[in-house]
């Protein structure tokens, strides 16, 4: 709901929880009898009521006044002695791997991190239980992380020794004076003019044939695997799962009465009910190629929606859930508006301007391969199609849609379609601005009659900041009609990471008060995953918008809409 | 031989003996299952379809006519969220009644809720908003091709009706005019919407029916169901005290039910 992301009111979910609870117990007897015609026709005098409880969580929220600072005095500081208070210079590092380690690693390590930094400050009063003469609560659980993470140091001892001369290194650094007065390019040239260009250039002493080499045993010429050092995460992971795993075990008993009772009578759902088996759909879907992230939200969701909600007799916990992870994930598949790309078409027609389609994305997810695929739908539908090669960088791409339209005119020859030429490419060579060509190609298409305009950019990744900038550009410059971001169905969590710098970039660097967005999605790949489809979910899930487009293969005819009953469907089999 | 026969069957008797009285119990168990399967099914069937339902995109009036059917008086709405249920009688003298179902027309939820009743309808009443009809002819369009194209509701044709809502605002389209303009977009979006790519697993998206008949523009007429257009204004153009003006849809209620 938009008001709380406009006024940070912190009571406003609990105000929320309030009326709901009154307004329910006050008028329970109405609902339970008359049912709607009851609603309808009931006067329900709520307005006293509800300034009351408005005035309850005002109050409640101004009560915590601001935290007094404690004095010197008061502070344990001042009860430690000096002694206590050095810092010893072997800890230092250890700590910096310890929260470089904990960066490191994935989403095990977010909690970690947040517990580091925690200890990290607490490390710096180490404890000696013998200089206090009392252990104050927080000293209590300073130990308590020291020890948690004291099995981290087992991990971390790994990786200790590289960066320790890496500590000293730093030390040696002394800070560079810039004299504002001294600006002689002599002095500023530290460049050492007798080594600059000369094959001695290295000093030899210090080269070391055996730290050079590494490895002496290895032989010559063979090319070795990739080592995969599972451990560490394997241990991070083993602690942090260990709290959850009692609980697990209690949920299985208490599951086991629960699914006799829920079979018998009519049973209210619990969190504590669902909390086991959401967690397998959770790994469920992320077996399923949803991103982490978005798995962990969506189970989110569904447990809160049916919590508290009364079983009807002869339904199973597991059932319920599942049925309403599948509704919510029909629900997020299937677009809120449908997108009709012919339809559009026919209006722009109507109007006689072309229709501007731009596909952007990362490299290498099948941008051109589809843009042929969809002048061919577009073709065999009736409309002329203009393709304006705006990918200027990457060798061949030119040539690659100059062959596709070669193709294309030859399945659909000018003469099958009263004379007129149906597609046609319109390019600039390589090295040349991107949104200068799409806005050339526009207007060309304007004047020429072209029914669709199909823009083709060059991949890039979303952390190119100028190439994202180069691209926003070209999108808010020539306003197109639809901007649809290729995806491959292969990718995993990078899904999530790419659509949301995309639109951030478009976002950010577009001067209109509504920035285009990305406006759909097309997913490829498609036939080179079997039934793990979950990068469709993360992908609508990100931005809401429609996948419009499906590709499965190489050839013209491989292009298909989405069927969200039947993805959802490979998605929930086992 | 033959006396060696026939002792085994005096015995074979004698173990079914206890037969008849067992076989009795099963005999009477059966008739009671199979008598409550079949009320079961009558049941079913005759309370399957009883539902009308009230569909249309937000702000068409659903609620409001609901509100005015039901108790005759004048009530704010809000956008709604969820369903509203409740029985209605048709006129004073018969006995039957239709429970009438208000579903929300928000965008996000039209669909699902659609899913869950569709099976249930008996009659569906489109409120289209006669005012902004002009502005929202597309998506007034394509809500309606999403229901007539349904497998459902093409499977158990209800009766179709489309309430021009809002006729006592002056700027109102007649409902002869909405006619004509929803048939011409829906002529347009069955070829527009059978022309989109095959669907993932090789069925088409645009239903099993080509919309209408092939080769001729399309016509409400060539529907499987029965399709009328009713003018008329749950507000009621005597304001908030008055009555609203509900004779046809009221009528037409009284002929399905």
């Amino acid at each position: 709901v938009g008001f709380q992301k406009i006024l940070t009111l912190t009571y406003v979910d609990k105000l929320i929880d309030d009326v709901h609870k009154e307004f329910r117990d006050k008028y329970r007897n109405e609902f339970q009898q008359k049912g709607t015609l009851g609603l309808l026709n009931g006067t329900f005098d709520f307005k006293d009521d509800f300034l009351r409880l408005l005035r309850d969580a005002e109050e409640s929220s101004k009560v915590r006044a601001p935290t007094v600072m404690k004095t010197f005095e008061q502070s344990q500081k001042s009860q430690k002695t000096v002694k206590c208070m050095i810092e010893t210079r072997g800890e230092k590092p250890k700590e910096k791997v310890k929260n470089k380690k904990n960066k490191g690693s994935k989403k095990e390590g977010t909690e970690a991190v947040a517990a580091a930094s925690k200890v990290s400050t607490g490390d710096k009063q180490p404890s000696t239980a013998g200089d206090k003469e009392e252990l104050t609560r927080d000293e209590i659980l300073q130990k308590n992380r020291e020890e948690f993470f004291k099995k981290h140091m087992k991990a971390g001892e790994k990786s200790s020794r590289s960066p320790k001369p890496e500590a000293q290194k730093e030390k040696g650094k002394k800070p560079r004076v810039w004299d504002l007065g001294n600006s002689n390019a002599k002095v500023l040239d530290y460049s050492n003019s007798a080594t600059n260009g000369s094959g001695e250039a290295c000093p030899v002493e210090e080269f070391d044939p055996d730290m050079a080499l590494g490895d002496r045993n290895r032989e010559p010429g063979r090319l070795y695997d990739l080592e995969y050092e599972s451990d560490d995460e394997a241990e991070e992971e083993k602690v942090i799962q260990n709290p959850s795993k009692p609980s697990a075990k209690k949920g299985g008993l208490g599951g086991m009465f629960g699914m006799l009772k829920g079979l018998v009578g009519s049973k209210s759902l619990t969190r504590e009910d669902m909390d086991p088996i959401l967690e397998k759909m959770k790994d469920h879907l992320i077996a399923k190629n949803v991103a982490a992230e978005i798995a962990v939200q969506l189970c989110e969701s569904v447990a809160k929606k049916l919590e508290g909600k009364v079983m009807g007799t002869f339904t199973t916990v597991t059932s319920t859930v599942k049925q309403a992870l599948q509704e919510a994930l029909v629900q997020i598949l299937q677009p809120q508006r449908r997108l009709d790309v012919l339809r559009d078409v026919m209006d722009a027609q109507r109007q006689r301007r072309p229709y501007v389609v731009t596909f952007c994305g990362v490299n290498g997810v099948g941008k051109s391969t589809n843009l042929a695929k969809i002048s061919f739908w577009l073709i065999e539908n009736g409309f002329s199609v203009l393709i304006a090669a705006c990918d200027t960088f990457r060798a061949g791409a030119v040539e690659q849609l100059r062959t596709h339209t070669r193709r294309l005119n030859a399945l659909h020859p000018p003469e099958s379609h009263g004379g007129r030429t149906m597609v046609q490419l319109y390019e600039k060579g390589y090295g040349k601005d991107a949104a200068g060509i799409a806005m050339e190609a526009i207007s060309y298409a304007r004047n020429q009659g072209f029914d669709v305009v199909l823009v083709d950019t060059a991949g890039r990744m979303q952390d190119n900041a100028p190439l994202m900038m180069a691209l926003a550009k070209l999108i808010a410059v020539n306003a197109p009609d639809l901007v649809l971001f290729v995806g491959e169905a292969l990718v995993g969590n990078e899904a999530v990471d790419q659509l949301v710098k995309f639109n951030k970039a478009l976002a950010d660097h577009s001067m209109a008060q509504t920035p285009r967005l990305i406006d759909g999605i097309v997913l490829t790949k498609f036939d080179t995953i079997d039934d793990k489809v979950g990068a469709a979910i993360s992908m609508t899930y990100i931005t809401s918008k429609p996948i419009v487009f499906v590709g499965t293969g190489q050839t013209y005819c491989d292009l298909r809409s989405l069927n969200a009953k039947a993805v959802v469907a490979a998605l929930m089999k086992a | 031989g033959m006396a060696a026969g026939a002792e085994p069957q005096p015995e074979a008797l004698r173990l079914a003996m206890p037969g008849p009285a067992l076989l009795s119990v099963l005999v009477a168990l059966l008739a009671v299952a199979v008598t409550f399967l079949l009320w079961r099914l009558v049941q079913g069937r005759r309370s399957r379809r009883r539902a009308v339902l009230l569909l249309g995109l937000c702000d068409a009036g659903k609620t409001l006519l609901f509100v005015r059917l039901l108790t005759g008086k004048y009530r704010d709405t809000q956008t709604s969220i969820t369903d509203s249920s409740a029985v209605y009688r048709v006129s004073k003298d018969k006995s039957a009644n239709v429970t009438l179902i208000d579903l929300p027309g928000h965008e996000s939820l039209r669909l699902q809720f659609l899913e869950r009743f569709k099976a249930a309808a008996r009659a569906i009443v489109f409120v289209v908003d006669s005012v902004a009809f002009q502005r929202e002819v597309k998506d007034v369009a394509e809500f309606l091709y999403q229901i007539l194209v349904d497998s459902t509701v093409l499977k158990n044709a209800p009766a179709l009706l489309i309430a021009c809502n809002k006729q006592d605002v002056t700027m109102a389209k007649s409902a002869k005019l909405i006619q004509q303009q929803l048939e011409k977009e829906l002529n347009t979006l069955r070829v527009t919407c059978s022309a989109a790519p095959t669907s993932l697993d090789g069925s088409a998206t645009g239903g099993p029916a080509h919309l209408g008949k092939k080769g001729k523009d399309f016509d409400f007429s060539q529907l499987p169901m029965k399709v009328e257009f009713v003018e008329c204004s749950a507000r009621g153009s005597k304001g908030e005290e008055g009555d609203a003006e509900l004779e046809g849809l009221e009528k037409w209620l009284a002929k399905i039910a």
